[in-house]
């Protein structure tokens, strides 16, 4: 097992993701809202990323755009084509409530990854853009396993801290109430729908950030890289990790990465050991949400130490 | 403020000892050379990857016991992918960095694509023996190499069956992935030139409960037989409801159906005498293949060698044999020798054979167990092809196209 690998995964993956659970804490922990349609603004991200940054097509190429411009136009257009996206799909669902808005944002993340599939001209299809531009940190002095891990950290760091100001501040208060008692927030004049819309938008601008990195670290757009399973894994990280608070959110999906990484560490020698191991992977992570839910540690730890 | 301290210090001393733990294990397995496996164990290509690893494995096997190379014995790593990149980017990243492979082999279409970049950034050798993505066309040839032939020769061959069969009319269901929409894209153009009446052409999603939507069209136009490129979760369903939907015409399948395991899942009744599959595959008079399937049988208790096995086999003897020209243990080693060795010098057929005209400063060309493998400038061969029938539940070699055929 290699200790600097499984750390540096876990930092680069789990930081990652863990944007992704930080701004959907925000959207359903502190605005009420069940989003689960988290995937699409991250494929949104990596999409108009690898869109931006693509040479154009040539060949066999059956996309129609590609701009070429430098990693950091790109870096760019993905946080603003994931704000668009949420201006787009909030703007009608955001009247919705519960299980209606959650199914709506489910459907629109299908609709997305549906015309992703279908439609060749716009990512290639089911071929998606492969090859697709990175940042090149050999030339900082830094090798690329260690920038990316850097970039992905402190991408994290910079959407906890705007989290955390927005929620500390008395915007973060009214959100809150507007979650505890829409009513009552609504007869001391707060806009209700405006704010709703608004922490949707301002959730969405890390996870397009979040999209395009991925796609800098995979150096590939496919439609099979953007399914609910990704929205799935980002509930379960805010699940495991516990609700309402940043930290929660943060440790859960670093837990829940590393355990999958620590599993992948093991490297088996015979067909049959890998064969069985990729079994017993989700078989475990089964096991282990259970244990969470039902023994709460990190709820214990929280009450340990506010003990000592 | 000191209980958080206390608890930071705590976390940091028991990672510093999870580390001194398991660290010096790493460092002690690093003998030899190593080589990754990393193949779909789990999903629709599940049993692909199983035939693959086996048959690399089976290579190194022999490959040791006849004293490894001058890097030492053969080592391999294998781990699934699933069929999803990312995972095989997050797998082979660990092959490299924590096993220090200098080859990654196996790999699907859409994993090769994915690791392609990170193969050429970390000079590591990345081989598929059954990646016939037309992707790779553009990305390979560097790094990026596969013993078998470009998906665009899975259509040539799909259509010259079509014509050769006398069909007068044929439809195509078609499951939404690149490498079954672009061999359909040229077995379209040829059955088209045949003058074959192309009553449908539907591409369609897979992991649907059923597709009887699409086959209202095709069942209505009845079809002499009807080509379908899918994976084998959708054929199953797509074969079961045209059949019930009164379906009696005949069908070609592309490669992912050419495994026994269908037989089970769709019943044989319904396959035999009825279906075909295409797919690029090694000339079984070969004596090479013949000795490769006869090692395959004795050490798999009888069974025979199943789909790009042989291609298998070939592509870890391949880049053995390029270490062993190279001199060096690395990828970048392979690399440059990954063409010499199949290209032009002593025919030679075993990786025994090979090691013992390089050590006489001979050049060679390894012609193995799935024939001649000389790479053109995408790092790809030319791969003969073969049509076999359902016959009594299972797959019965019908026609045989060599590589000839499709070489213009």
């Amino acid at each position: 097992m290699n200790i600097e690998q499984l750390i540096l995964a876990t930092a680069t993956f789990g930081s990652l993701f863990a944007v992704m659970t930080v701004c959907l804490n925000i959207q359903y922990a502190r605005g009420g809202m069940i989003n689960f349609g988290t995937v699409a603004y991250f494929a949104v991200g990596a999409y108009t990323y690898a869109i931006f940054t693509h040479e154009p097509p040539s060949g066999l190429d059956r996309y129609v755009f590609g701009f070429d411009f430098p990693w950091y136009i790109g870096f760019l257009a993905a946080g603003i084509a994931s704000l668009l996206f949420a201006v787009l799909t909030g703007w009608p669902t955001l009247r919705l409530r519960g299980e209606y808005l959650a199914l709506t944002t489910f459907a629109f993340a299908e609709v997305l990854h549906s015309v992703l599939l279908n439609e060749r001209r716009l990512g290639n299809g089911s071929v998606g853009l492969s090859n697709v531009e990175r940042i090149d940190f050999t030339q900082f002095g830094l090798a690329d396993k260690y920038g990316y891990a850097l970039a992905a950290v402190l991408l994290l760091i910079a959407t906890i801290v705007l989290c955390r100001r927005i929620l500390a501040s008395p915007y973060g208060r009214a959100v809150d109430a507007i979650r505890d008692d829409e009513v009552a927030a609504q007869s001391v004049g707060k806009d209700v729908q405006r704010m709703r819309f608004e922490v949707f938008l301002i959730s969405a601008l890390p996870i397009g950030f979040a999209g395009a990195l991925y796609a800098m670290i995979t150096t590939l757009v496919n439609p099979m890289l953007f399914t609910a399973e990704v929205t799935f894994f980002v509930w379960i990280a805010l699940v495991l990790g516990g609700e309402r608070t940043i930290k929660g959110a943060v440790l859960g999906t670093i837990a829940l990465v590393a355990f999958e990484e620590l599993i992948r560490n093991f490297h088996f020698e015979s067909v049959r050991g890998a064969e069985i191991a990729s079994s017993i992977e989700h078989m475990m992570t089964g096991v282990i949400f259970i244990l969470v839910l039902r023994l709460q540690p990190f709820e214990k730890i929280k009450t340990w130490r506010a003990a000592q | 403020m000191t209980s958080k301290l206390t608890f930071k210090k705590r976390l940091a001393s028991s990672v510093v000892a999870l580390s001194m733990a398991l660290g010096p294990q790493a460092a002690s397995a690093e003998e030899g050379v190593t080589f990754g496996v990393l193949v779909p164990l789990t999903g629709e290509l599940g049993e692909f990857g199983k035939i693959v690893a086996n048959g690399v494995q089976l290579a190194v096997n022999q490959i040791n016991d006849e004293g490894g190379t001058s890097c030492g014995p053969i080592r391999t790593v294998v781990a699934d992918t699933g069929g999803n990149p990312e995972t095989g980017i997050r797998e082979a990243s660990k092959m490299i960095e924590s096993e220090s492979a200098v080859a990654i082999l196996g790999p699907t279409s859409g994993v090769m694509v994915a690791l392609a970049d990170l193969a050429k950034r970390t000079e590591t050798m990345l081989m598929s023996p059954y990646a016939g993505t037309i992707t790779l066309n553009e990305l390979g040839g560097d790094f990026v190499f596969r013993t078998v032939a470009s998906d665009l020769g899975d259509g040539a061959v799909s259509g010259l069956w079509l014509e050769e069969r006398g069909y007068k009319s044929v439809a195509f269901l078609i499951q939404n992935e690149e490498s079954t929409i672009s061999p359909a894209e040229i077995a379209k153009s040829a059955v088209e030139d045949a003058g074959i009446e192309l009553t449908d052409y539907i591409v369609y999603n897979p992991g649907q409960p059923s597709y009887q939507a699409e086959l209202i069209s095709v069942l209505a136009h009845n079809p002499d037989a009807i080509y379908l490129a899918g994976g084998q979760n959708s054929s199953v369903t797509v074969i079961k409801e045209a059949t019930a939907g009164g379906f009696e015409g005949e069908w070609l399948f592309t490669a992912d159906l050419a495994v026994p395991e269908v037989f089970d899942l769709i019943g044989a009744e319904l396959l035999n005498d009825r279906a075909f599959v295409e797919q690029a595959d090694s000339d079984p008079s070969l004596p090479e293949y013949q000795a490769y399937s006869e090692l395959h049988q004795s050490k798999t208790d009888g069974e025979d060698p199943g789909p790009f096995s042989a291609n298998s086999y070939d592509m870890a003897n391949l880049v053995a044999l390029a270490m062993e020209a190279s001199g060096e243990c690395t990828g970048a080693g392979i690399n440059s020798k990954i063409r010499d060795v199949a290209h032009e010098g002593d025919v030679v057929t075993t990786f025994a054979e090979g090691r013992a005209a390089l050590q006489q400063g001979a050049e060679i060309n390894y012609e193995g167990a799935s024939g001649p493998v000389a790479f053109d400038e995408t790092g790809t061969v030319t791969s003969p092809y073969t049509v076999s029938a359902a016959k009594d539940g299972v797959w019965v070699l019908e026609k045989f196209y060599p590589a000839s055929t499709f070489i213009e």
